[in-house]
């Protein structure tokens, strides 16, 4: 059998096998992940290990091979142009650092680098210690009040000064996309790199790096089927000579002398130390999976999911969703009134229902919403009409025990 | 009484109810029959830090004895929070500092009750210690 966007929750070991009949709806923190992932981990360390880019011997070349084979499969999976754009990391959160790191030299006192309100941690705190670093100032994107980016007011701040512009491609919180295109053209005006954190979109949409012109893109392998500590980043091949490393060691260097080194070119130039071999082969076999189900079905069908659970939401009195308009992430951050975000989350999960709740790494938003924190039901291709059914029936319940 | 005697007459009172939502519902009585913490203690010093809800305990010593006061926005983590001052309240630091017990793990109340980072309850019961060992010091 192989997988469709019909029997795909088949695959999936966790949703099929759950012993306490979980439902899943942490899929923003993390994805299930499906048998053919775990089997090819399972396999690699069980029949094939051996290390990449060093060994000539049989196993030696079959690591490499199949390694680079997922290079080239996450260049088509983004549509970039060269498979040496993509450089493999441990995830979102080290995709950014690499890049505050091996982007530090371009960054002057008084430089102003431009990150929205709104970003998760990880897209603000590296910019936060390059800007302290270098004595730039990091300055916030203008939103609007739907947690859309302001392109107008955007247009007002760009200028010369301006020598990078970091910010999200689906938000965590709400599941909203940035007009990363519109953004991008009016950056080019002034020549400015445009690094878009996509960790939140990838597992959702079709993404098309060359379409939306940034020069940096990134997301972790576990959002998306992949194994934990695995990640993308896509720097523009401009970009990859004059970049630094981010990390020394072995494999990155072509030759050594006592004194200097001469790196490897890119992407090795940026995988320093044996990296991890097996989840990025687990990775492959992620996009793999996706690609077989097709990225625009599983977009469709999440769109439906979203569009159900949203009517539903509408219809509890007191509860607020935050951010409007059309989702790419079937994800929902709501609070209810008289209803503490921590009790409803601890509570449903006493019901077997999984959700996020507090501020979902991302203090910003909250600040930006006027709010504590709240509670996240995030979903994925592979939930069900019945899940969100039993979600909804159950909150209500749980709103009424709280609100007694 | 003695630290022993509350342990378990606070897990007699839990054992009472068999469902999860009776616990739960007895947890936050308790949390609403909590004595009102004094605005002027209800101040960011008060404030116990890594909880999803906010959390406020304060502390007195009388005659060796350690009073403690506390408050939270979340139902469940007031339930907690009175859970830990019914524990301690009106005991000496020392009896405090060389207790060891585990009370939080065996009132039926699952997963979330557990020691983990989103309810507090370990930063709530390290802070009681601290409170100890400040006074007992003292």
């Amino acid at each position: 059998m192989s997988p469709s966007i019909i029997n795909s929750r088949d695959f999936f070991p966790y949703l099929k096998a759950s012993p306490s009949n979980i439902i899943y709806f942490d899929n923003a923190a993390t994805t299930q992940k499906p048998l053919p992932v775990i089997e090819k981990i399972s396999n690699f360390y069980s029949n094939k290990n051996s290390t990449v880019h060093r060994s000539v011997h049989e196993l030696g070349s079959y690591a490499t091979e199949e390694y680079e084979k997922v290079r080239i499969a996450i260049q088509r999976f983004v549509s970039a142009t060269h498979s040496k754009e993509i450089i493999f990391t441990s995830g979102a959160t080290e995709s950014i650092n690499l890049v505050a790191s091996a982007y530090k030299q371009f960054i002057q006192p008084n430089d102003i680098i431009l990150v929205s309100p709104i970003e998760h941690h990880s897209n603000l705190i590296p910019w936060q210690i390059l800007a302290k670093e270098r004595g730039a100032i990091i300055k916030k994107i203008p939103m609007n009040n739907d947690m859309h980016i302001n392109l107008e007011g955007l247009k007002k701040i760009l200028s010369k000064q301006v020598k990078l512009i970091s910010v999200h491609h689906v938000s965590n919180v709400t599941g909203i996309a940035q007009n990363i295109k519109e953004l991008v053209k009016e950056a080019k005006l002034f020549n400015i790199p445009v690094f878009v954190d996509g960790a939140q979109a990838a597992p959702h949409i079709k993404i098309n790096v060359q379409d939306l012109g940034c020069d940096f893109y990134c997301f972790s392998g576990h959002k998306i089927l992949g194994p934990t500590g695995t990640g993308v980043l896509f720097v523009k091949s401009s970009f990859l000579d004059s970049m630094k490393p981010y990390k020394t060691g072995g494999q990155m260097v072509s030759s050594v002398g006592f004194k200097e080194s001469v790196w490897e070119a890119p992407p090795l130039k940026f995988e320093a130390g044996t990296p991890n071999i097996a989840g990025v082969i687990g990775l492959g076999e992620a996009i793999k999976f996706i690609n077989s189900l097709n990225i625009d079905n599983i977009a469709k069908c999440e769109k439906k999911l979203e569009s159900f659970l949203g009517d539903e939401l509408k219809k509890i009195k007191g509860l607020v969703v935050y951010g409007e308009g059309d989702r790419a992430a079937p994800v929902f951050s709501f609070n209810i009134e008289g209803v503490h975000h921590y009790d409803l989350a601890t509570i449903m999960s006493e019901k077997n229902i999984a959700l996020r709740s507090g501020q979902l790494c991302n203090q910003g938003i909250m600040a930006f919403l006027g709010v504590e924190g709240c509670v996240r039901a995030s979903l994925a291709f592979y939930n069900s009409h019945e899940e969100i059914e039993i979600f909804i029936t159950t909150l209500k319940r749980v709103i009424k025990l709280l609100q007694k | 009484m003695s630290l022993k005697t509350r342990v378990s007459n606070i897990i007699a009172d839990f054992d009472f109810f068999n469902s999860w939502e009776e616990k739960y519902e007895h947890l936050i009585s308790l949390g609403r029959e909590l004595p009102e913490l004094k605005k002027e203690f209800k101040t960011d010093a008060h404030l116990i830090n890594g909880c999803q809800s906010k959390v406020w305990l304060h502390c007195v010593c009388k005659n060796k004895k350690l009073y403690f006061y506390a408050d939270s926005d979340a139902l469940i983590t007031k339930g907690l929070v009175a859970l830990v001052v019914q524990l301690y309240s009106g005991v000496e630091a020392n009896e405090i500092l060389s207790s060891d017990i585990d009370v939080f793990s065996k009132i039926g109340l699952r997963s979330h009750l557990s020691m983990n980072r989103a309810n507090g309850l370990k930063i709530m019961l390290n802070t009681v210690q601290n409170y100890s060992l400040k006074y007992y010091n003292e």
